[in-house]
This record gives C-alpha cells, structure tokens and sequence, in this order.
C-alpha cells in the first residue's frame, strides 16, 4: 500500500510529503535528546540565515537546513538513550558522541536529502579547538556549515538571545572559530537577535523515493530504540488487514497505516520500556499510554500529511466505555482507525492470544475486537 | 605576527571505520599518524590501532590516547603542571627567543615551566595527556594572536587546566593491543600487521610548509625554539625524496611494495593529488575502488 497516495485528493506535491516526513522525523529526534518543541526547526532555520550571511550557495543553505531539521535523528536508537539497562555516566557520555555519525548514516540513506547534508550532520558537534565529537575535526578542517549548525545550537539552546550571544563569545577560538563568531554577531545585529522561522525548503528535495520508505526506516527505528523491534510492522498489517476486512474506506486505512508507524514515537522519551510495565489489558497503564499518545500525536498534529494519522494516535488510549484518556470518547467518538489501533496494539502485546475477549464491551469495541482476531487468522 | 595558514589534514575517522567495518577490518597501520585523534576515535570502537610518526610529540600524545586504557590526571597533578612549583629551578628563558615574535614574555616564560613540568611526570600516559592539553592552550594563544579582540584573555595556568582536565575523557580501553612508535614509514609497517593499512602520505615537498601549530610544538617538547622540522625529516624516506616528483612517486611506490601483507590498504588523498597517486595505487593493487566524499577528502581502498 501506498500511504500517501490519493489522500482526498491533496494536491500537495510528493516533495512537500517527504519534507512532511522530515520533519516529523527530525522533531522525534529532538524528543529523545529532551528538546523543547520547534527545536530542530529554529535550529534549522537560523542555520539557513547564517548562511545567507555568509553567502553560502543556495544548495548547500538548503542542505543546511535539513542538517538542521535531522540534527538529532542519531539520537534514536543511540546506546545512550536507548531504552534498556542504562549505561554508567562515562560510557553514556562517549556513546552519545556517536550521535552525529549515526546522524549522517541515516542522512546518507535518504536519497531525497541534498548530499552535503550528512556530513553537516556529521560535523555539526565539531569544536574550532578540536575537542568536538565526533571526529575531533579542528580549525578550517570543519567545514563552515557544520560551524554555522552549532552557533544555531547554542542560540537555539540559550534561555535569550542575549545569553546566546554571551556564550558564542565566551567560546570564541574554542568551541567556535573567530570568524564563525563574527558572523554570528553580524546576525545578531542585523536581527536585533530574533529569529525568523522559515518554512522547510521543499523544492530542494528529490523525488527520488517515496515518503513512505523514508517513515518506514523511522518507524524501524524508534521500534528498535523502544526495545519493541518490528512493532510498527505487526501492528500495522493487523490494523490494515483488520480495516480492510471492515470495509473502511481506503484514505482511512492510509491514514491508520501511517498512524501504526506513529504511535512508537510517543514511547520515546521515556528511558524504560513503559509497554512491559503493565498488562496491555489493565487500567494501571492508561495513563502511561494516554500520555505517550498524546505525545506521539502532539509533534505530527501540525504537519499537513501526517494530521490525520496523529488524530488517530491521540485516541488510541481511549476505552470504548468512555473511561479511558485523554478524552474520555466513548463507543462511536472513538474514530474506528483509533479503535482498530489500539486493539492491534493490545493483541500484539499479550503475545496474540484470545485474551481479548477480556476486554471485549469495555475496553475495546467487540466488533473490531472480532474482526481483529478474524484478521489475525488470515494473516497468519 | 605569525600566519596560521592551516595545512593539516582532515581525517575523518567515523567515515574510517564505516570503510573499515564494510571490509570487516578490527586492525590497522597508520605509519603518518600525526597527531592520533582519528586512532583514539578507532579505539573507541574496537579496532586494534597502531600508528607511527617521526615527531615526538605524536608520539607522545598517542602514549595518551592510544596506548593508555586507564590513566588520568587528577587535580592535584594537573596543579602540578600548570604552574611554577616552589623549590624547583626552572630555565625561565628556555622559549626567550619566541618573545615578542610569537608570544608576550609571560607565555613565554609559561611555555618553559610547563614544559620542565610535564618533562618531570611520572608517567608517560600522564605525559602524552599533558601535551595535548597544554598544545590546546598554545594553539589558543597563537590564534589570538590572529583574532586579538575576537578572544579571551584567559589566565595561561587557567586555560591549561582546563584544556589537561578536558583530555581524561579520552582515555579509554578497547580491550585490544594498541602501540604507537616514532620512527619511520617501512619500520611502523613491519613492525605489526594488521587487517587494514591506512595511508595518508604528506605531499611532496609539505614539510617546507607545515602547520606552525605543528612543528613549533615538537620544538617547544624538544626545548629547542630553533627547531625546524626538516631535521625530523630529512632521512625519512619521503623527507629524502621531497623535492623530486620522480623521487617522491617511487617512495610512494616503495610504501606500497612492502604493503603486501595487508589485506586492505586505504589511502587517503585529494582531489589535487589524486592524479599523482592513483596510478601508483593501481601498479601496486589489482582492484581499487574510490570514495570520494568531498573534493579534498577521496579515499582509494586497494584489496588484492
């Protein structure tokens, strides 16, 4: 199945639709390292000023961008924040200076991305004095993207623009090279240190791959970081399967599909698997699973291809007697894709057994709840 | 004032490792180690490094990085290097000569204590740590010459502590034999074999234009302030050879000729320089494949 074909005729162009992703993506990043929301993008966007400044081609100011917007995409999945036996302090520390690299593995597998961008993602942590990570690079042998990527880090990071610019001179000749810091200050100068969010640069992807392979690696991903590998997949085939034995109209079913490859990022966050904390059947987790669906759908709600799918993660944690959250929907409020989601997701959880009928007229509706278990037979 | 036109290489060591782990190498050569941040990054990630230069201090500095696995320097021996123990005589005008060239008297008189200092350290990880750290302050000196009001003035013993406190997070163990030598290209290879050889060879005639950062920290170990680095080079074997192009291929070639016991042999060159050394790859290696990421960073891996 295509996943963002014929979605209501939306005429948005497939750019648009990988830029959607992208964006998603980088934001889901930005979650595992603990970032405020819009983080990847205000990076990205005063990265893309910066270079302007510094009359970068146009090529490589798009690049820097999406450097920007996938800066921390080597997080998920990363041995210092994946979910798991947590590491002492030091061997966290050094792990985690694989981020960038890993960063640019993933860059360099979007074939969509302008080349440079990996690299900048590679070397956006590389320090003028050459105590960066991870390649220890120093002086001019950083290129001046990646330097322009951690001026836009720190100011991003500051409380105000006036720390901001405090703490890029403090790390003049350290962390930043001088003439990085004189261009920073030109910036600032010139903008009276506000930052202007720009729109992600679209028309500078290529249509070389479909959205979908591009979520589909995420998805992989964060089920991997999660502890829970290959999640999304059954999920996924089930709800659809499940959907489709139901006659749900077809934008619906993309829109479920696309919500079972959603759903995990909500769980990222945390630092222990939640979904093995309590039984998939139990009130005890609701709120653990309402509060990770509300996170899942928060960061995808706001981007035009993915609004539909987060609508769907948002209920997922609804119970159709009305007494789950975050909403307390009811029976025919729950949208039925956030109601073939969330059986989906209880049924792989206890191992794929008949204990459904458990919760059958309470927390899931019995109609889906049979046509799950039908679905599962076929599929298997 | 002193020009700081950078002639460093850029060695980007977890683009190395992809290559390496595509090839399923766990070892490697690095005869032109230089300074062995790339080699400790390696480390890190289970390779067993072993790497070679003709400066000292490299080769100090991989005693450090490279073939320390637990030792630091505490506070108490960081105080011990960056500023002037009570009792000891130090020669407060060893660096006298780099004064009001490169550095004020005061840095220059600091470049003399620390390096009494750090010559009096008990161990030699500890040294190679110290050397780095205390090579990061005299880089940021140099650099402010250049950048005077773009800078802080940091006090010299503060800038040195932080910069000798920052390289204990380096140090770490892989488990693996790790060895740095001093000496030249053909002894580092035959001296261990390893499942990859990575070359990086200096260009003709480099050392005639090498990084001040770079030779001026070998003179400052050495306490020479006169030291130039054609005297490290010149009986090396690409030293000898430096000044014809004829001359430096066949030392190439002669490199090449003793790599047969490795099983890949990776050089990394540029775009410039790749006309002068592809062939020369490819008269050595029957299958050569290019990386080519950037203009100024190709790698050609040579397999047999």
């Amino acid at each position: 199945m295509t996943l963002f074909q014929d979605t209501g005729g939306d005429p948005r162009a497939p750019r648009a639709r990988i830029a959607d992703v992208l964006s998603w993506y980088g934001a889901a990043g930005d979650v595992v390292l603990g970032n405020s929301p819009g983080f990847c993008i205000r990076k990205a966007s005063l990265a893309a000023s910066l270079a302007e400044i510094a009359a970068l081609p146009q090529t490589e100011r798009d690049a820097l961008y999406f450097a920007g917007l996938l800066h921390a995409v080597g997080a998920i999945g990363n041995a210092a924040y994946r979910k798991g036996d947590a590491l002492p302090d030091r061997m966290a520390k050094m792990e985690s200076w694989d981020i960038p690299a890993q960063g640019a593995r993933i860059c360099a597998a979007i074939s969509a991305l302008p080349a440079e961008t990996s690299d900048m993602v590679r070397w956006q942590n590389e320090c003028w004095d050459g105590t960066g990570f991870p390649d220890q690079l120093r002086w001019h042998g950083i290129p001046q993207p990646a330097q322009l990527l951690a001026l836009a880090e720190t100011y991003v990071r500051a409380a105000d623009p006036d720390e901001a610019l405090n703490a890029v001179g403090l790390q003049s000749g350290r962390a930043f090279g001088p003439e990085a810091v004189r261009l920073f200050t030109n910036w600032f100068h010139l903008n009276a240190g506000e930052l202007t969010v720009q729109p992600v640069p679209a028309d500078a992807l290529r249509e070389s791959e479909l959205p979908d392979a591009i979520l589909d690696a995420a998805a992989d991903r964060i089920d991997a970081h999660n502890g829970v590998p290959g999640r999304w997949r059954r999920v996924g085939d089930l709800a659809v399967a499940t959907a489709e034995l139901m006659r749900v109209p077809a934008p619906d079913v993309r829109a479920l599909a696309i919500a079972s490859r959603l759903f995990g990022a909500g769980e990222l966050r945390a630092t222990s698997v939640e979904d093995e904390q309590f039984d998939a059947l139990s009130r005890l987790g609701i709120e653990t699973r309402a509060r990770n669906a509300v996170a899942a759908a928060s960061f995808a709600a706001d981007i035009p291809s993915l609004a539909a799918a987060a609508a769907i993660v948002r209920a997922r944690s609804e119970w159709y007697d009305g007494t789950g959250k975050p909403s307390g929907l009811r029976s025919a409020q729950i949208p039925t894709g956030a109601a073939i989601l969330s059986t989906a997701i209880a049924y792989d959880r206890i191992d794929r057994t008949s204990r459904l009928d458990e919760a059958s007229g309470t927390q899931f509706d019995p109609s889906i709840v049979r046509a799950v278990m039908e679905a599962a037979k076929a599929i298997a | 004032m002193i020009e700081l036109h950078e002639r460093t290489r850029r060695i980007s060591p977890s683009r190395l490792h992809e290559i390496l782990l595509a090839r399923d190498c766990r070892s490697l050569v690095d005869p032109f180690m230089g300074l062995p941040t790339h080699l400790n990054y390696l480390k890190r990630h289970g390779i067993a490094v072993h790497g070679g230069d003709l400066l000292e201090w490299f080769v100090r500095v991989g005693e450090g990085l490279i073939t320390n696995d637990i030792t630091i320097l505490r506070d108490s021996e960081v105080a011990e290097i960056v500023e002037m123990l009570p009792g000891r005589i130090y020669s407060l005008d060893m660096f006298k000569a780099w004064e009001g060239v490169f550095f004020s008297e005061e840095q220059c008189v600091y470049l003399g204590v620390w390096q009494d200092n750090v010559r009096n350290l008990r161990s030699d990880q500890q040294t190679g740590l110290a050397i780095l750290g205390l090579w990061r302050a005299f880089c940021y000196w140099l650099q402010k010459t250049q950048s005077p009001d773009d800078m802080q003035d940091l006090p010299p013993s503060e800038l040195a502590w932080s910069y000798i406190r920052q390289t204990e997070q380096w140090v770490q163990a892989n488990m693996r034999r790790n060895t740095v030598r001093q000496g030249d290209v053909l002894a580092t290879m035959s001296a261990q074999r390893a499942d990859a050889l990575y070359l990086a060879p200096p260009a003709r005639n480099s050392f005639r234009s090498a990084d001040s950062r770079i030779w001026m920290w070998e003179a400052w170990w050495q306490g020479n302030p006169y030291f130039t680095i054609e005297h490290a080079y010149r009986d090396s074997l690409l030293g000898a050879r430096a000044s014809d192009p004829a001359a430096y291929s066949r030392a190439i070639s002669t490199i090449l000729s003793h790599a047969d016991d490795f099983p890949v042999v990776i050089v990394q060159t540029t775009e410039q320089r790749l006309s002068e050394l592809e062939p020369l790859v490819r008269n050595a290696r029957s299958k050569v494949e290019t990386v080519a990421p950037h203009p100024y960073e190709i790698y050609l891996i040579a397999t047999n």
